[in-house]
């Protein structure tokens, strides 16, 4: 290879490589590099009057944004950067709410129909089921004679007695199974493969609701129990996948008082939620299969992670008759169940299952453990699916 | 450290600040920009501070050594510097890639896996700092540029507008401009703050609209959804990874510009593009001009036969995809992008030699050329943003078989789509009207003007925001 170029002028031009840019002016120093142009009615100012503009507009949209920034400093994490940040946007909402200049953000909401403060959150949503293929047609499944609880259940440890109908053994392409998995971002990592292959069994209608830095520590924040109840009222599940619990060591609040993580306490407040959220889809009728966390790569995560599937797995085994727990460890983990990012798959072929942040799953890893999950769901709960 | 975050805002407003009152010293200038570039990038994660360091320390010393060699030994000094920079890139960005694929071929062939898998981190802008580094070494080599200071070539590196998703500044652009001192009384206002502003609305409230509510469902699990809503995502995706890339580098040139700064231009209308020749030249240009100058033109450019020359394009392409991600779907994209070129090229000459025009000529046949390009050009990026090719093929049947309802297409995404794409008709006329407008305007009600536009944006925008695309490459 000759890394000296060609002489621009004995070369001709390569189409789709040199041709010059029609807007921008050749610079002087550069080989054949634009500069954007300057545009026609440009304004120069010195630095100094631009930092007046710039603190101009920044107060300005303080004081007409400042009840959504105090709502979304309240949603994030406990610690010195909340307390900073309400101490900072507090008084000034304060202010705008005195002027009734919070209406106008508010408005906006009211217009596309969503909660005061800002939009959507970042998340994996998919519309109502799509019928695997000519059957009911409607893609929902079969009326289930159980009233949905509009609230949390009492946050108890103790199983909510329902009776749950059975799980269809044989479902078929007219009357589908119907699941819904949802999660954190590493539940969206499981997502997409498993609702693939579920759907790929032609006997099953499979949708996903994942939510990104969501679980069950921060309510305020995300409201996991919410959005099941919405996910049950609208999708009929009877069987509900869950895979949550990367982001929720951290304190909880329980009744005003914050409940440190690493405490009894707070092993007790997380069980309660748990239970509480398994029951909430039992008392639905919707059968629940909680896949546990992964192993971590960073000890500390990894340590924490252990205590959650811990306590999920105990509150899963005070419902034999309504939740599954499968632990991911053995999937995903070398032969000690220790993290490792590649294994070796049935074909032999070497996979990276974890993505560099020794956290996520990449492609590869949810794809093995969708395998698992689909096995659980034919072993464990003993429902024949095709495959 | 993301743009449209309340932590840049903070950091931009001191170091704003700072820079123009260190303006008139040039060695504080240069330690304070340094400091506060890789302040900037240790945000994310402080460790690949050092990767960035070592970057500049080997094209510093491999810029020095240069300039001192004649003949065979500059030659061979020229290799070792590029051998390790790209080394730096290699093991950082495609050796688990590498590893997992060479092995798998080995263990095929009936052999024992002979390299250690291991778990490496990817840095943020590994490539973008790597191919400006190697533009330096190499115009250094051609004599083109001088060597640099070592303040000068970190500041030139490191210079936090430009650092994690480009544009891919020249040294030729932007040493001058660090050596010589910025006018503090004369700074393009009116033009920074619009690309700031076009930047921030494309990014926060486009590209985050569309990748939450069409593409990333439908690229998440296709089978679930109908052949109007994939080709609604990958429309949708045509536009999400314009916005995204372009919002991202319209921010960094804004930004660039009130810091006294000029970077290159990066997008030009790009949907307008009548030819996939033609889409290169306004896609990523300062990555397709990297592409030509430091590896098309090396190879050979349009030196040698045809068959030669096509060879030399397939290479820039493959490699340019590859560029963008350690995946077999990139590397699909650069070959797909790379026959477009090829087929181009000769659909070009034998226009040529029949004497037939080179362009489509008169409004219909533009358009046609325009829709079609823009098709095509879509079908790469079903490549690009497919996770898999089973998933792209997923895709590519839902099509064929997928024709239920549709309930992602929605007014407001065949919205956000046609505004997408509109907006690269736009006559220029309308944006220069605006932008005098509101320099007609008095300061006070300028910065309210602008304070309304933020509150529209961060309003319409989705709560928190997800990393730009070209951040990871």
């Amino acid at each position: 290879m000759n890394i000296l170029p060609d002489t621009p002028s004995t070369s001709p031009p390569e189409p789709g490589f040199s041709a010059p840019d029609p807007t921008g002016s050749t610079d002087a120093h550069g080989a054949g590099v634009v500069k954007p142009r300057d545009a026609p009615g440009a304004m120069e100012l010195p630095w100094t009057r631009i930092l007046i503009v710039g603190a101009i507009c920044f107060a300005v949209w303080l004081l007409l944004d400042a009840p959504s920034l105090q709502k979304s400093a309240q949603a994030s994490p406990l610690g010195s950067r909340r307390t900073v940040s309400l101490d900072v946007v507090g008084p000034v909402a304060a202010v705008s709410r005195g002027l009734g200049l919070a209406h106008v953000v508010g408005w906006t909401d009211d217009l596309l129909g969503r909660s005061v403060g800002g939009g959507p959150s970042l998340s994996i949503a998919t519309p109502p089921i799509i019928p695997v293929s000519k059957g009911n047609g409607k893609g929902k499944g079969p009326a289930l004679a159980v009233t949905i609880p509009t609230t949390t259940p009492t946050a108890s440890t103790a199983p909510t007695p329902t009776t749950l109908p059975p799980l269809p053994q044989h479902p078929t392409a007219a009357n589908p199974l119907q699941v819904v998995v949802i999660g954190d971002s590493i539940g969206i990592d499981l997502g997409p493969p498993l609702t693939n292959d579920l759907i790929g069994t032609g006997v099953v209608a499979a949708i996903l609701d994942g939510k990104i830095d969501t679980g069950l520590s921060r309510p305020d924040y995300f409201d996991w129990p919410a959005e099941l109840r919405a996910d049950l009222a609208n999708h009929h599940p009877q069987l509900v996948v869950v895979m949550m619990g990367a982001n929720d060591p951290q304190s909880l609040e329980v009744n005003g008082t914050a409940v440190a993580y690493g405490t009894a306490g707070w092993n007790a407040a997380y069980s309660a939620r748990v239970g509480a959220f398994m029951d909430t889809a039992n008392a639905a009728g919707a059968h629940m299969l909680w896949v546990g966390m992964p192993p971590m790569a960073g000890s500390q995560l990894d340590g924490e992670m252990n205590v959650v599937n811990g306590l999920v797995q105990s509150q899963a085994a005070t419902r034999p008759a309504g939740v599954t727990y499968l632990s991911s460890r053995n999937v995903l983990g070398d032969g000690q169940g220790n993290y490792t990012a590649y294994l070796t798959n049935g074909s032999g072929s070497e996979v990276n299952i974890r993505t560099p942040d020794g956290i996520h799953l990449t492609l590869g890893g949810g794809e093995v453990l969708s395998q698992a999950v689909m096995n659980s769901i034919r072993g464990t709960l003993k429902i024949a699916l095709p495959g | 450290m993301l743009f449209p975050t309340i932590d840049f805002a903070i950091f931009f407003a001191v170091v704003f600040t700072v820079n123009w009152l260190l303006n008139p010293y040039s060695v504080p200038w240069k330690i304070f920009m340094v400091a506060a570039s890789y302040f900037f990038y240790a945000w994310a994660d402080w460790r690949f501070m050092f990767l960035l360091a070592a970057s500049t320390v080997i094209a510093y010393t491999g810029g020095g050594i240069l300039d001192r060699l004649e003949g065979q030994a500059k030659r061979l000094a020229l290799w070792v510097t590029l051998a390790l920079l790209l080394g730096l890139l290699a093991w950082f960005k495609y050796y688990v890639f590498f590893t997992v694929n060479a092995d798998n071929l080995f263990h095929f062939m009936g052999f024992d896996r002979p390299l250690p898998l291991l778990n490496v981190s990817l840095p943020i802008a590994i490539s973008f700092f790597t191919f400006m580094a190697i533009s330096y070494v190499v115009d250094v080599y051609r004599g083109t540029l001088k060597t640099a200071r070592p303040m000068d070539l970190a500041v030139y590196l490191s210079f936090f507008p430009h650092l994690v998703a480009g544009p891919i500044v020249r040294g030729t652009e932007l040493l001058p401009q660090i050596r010589r001192r910025r006018d503090p009384a004369h700074i393009n206002y009116t033009e920074a703050i619009w690309l700031i502003g076009a930047g921030l609305a494309k990014k926060v409230v486009l590209s985050s609209y569309l990748a939450t509510y069409v593409v990333d469902p439908v690229f998440a699990s296709p089978r679930q959804h109908s052949g109007l809503e994939v080709i609604f995502a990958v429309w949708g995706y045509a536009v999400q990874i314009y916005a995204d890339f372009s919002g991202y580098t319209d921010i960094a040139i804004g930004v660039a510009l009130l810091l006294g700064f000029r970077f290159p231009q990066n997008f030009n209308r790009p949907y307008t593009a009548v030819s996939l020749q033609d889409f290169w030249r306004r896609w990523h240009m300062t990555l397709s001009n990297w592409l030509r100058d430091y590896l098309y033109i090396p190879l050979g450019g349009n030196r040698g036969s045809e068959r030669k020359i096509s060879v030399n394009i397939l290479i820039t392409m493959l490699l340019g995809g590859l560029w963008h991600g350690a995946a077999w779907t990139f590397i699909g994209w650069g070959l797909f992008h790379g026959v477009g070129q090829i087929v181009g090229r000769q659909r070009r000459l034998w226009r040529k030699a029949h004497g037939l025009p080179l362009e489509p000529g008169g409004r219909v046949r533009i358009a046609v050329a325009q829709f079609v390009t823009f098709q095509l050009v879509c079908i790469g990026w079903l490549l690009f943003r497919a996770p898999s090719f089973s998933n792209a093929w997923s895709m590519v049947g839902r099509l064929f078989h997928g024709w239920g309802s549709s309930p992602l297409v929605t007014p407001l995404a065949v919205l956000a789509v046609a505004i997408g794409i509109a907006t690269q008709f736009m006559p220029d006329g309308w944006v220069d009207r605006i932008r005098r407008a509101f320099a007609d305007r008095r300061l006070a009600v300028q910065g309210a003007i602008l304070g309304v536009v933020l509150l529209a944006i961060t309003t319409l925008g989705p709560q928190g925001v997800a990393p730009f695309i070209y951040y990871r490459f």
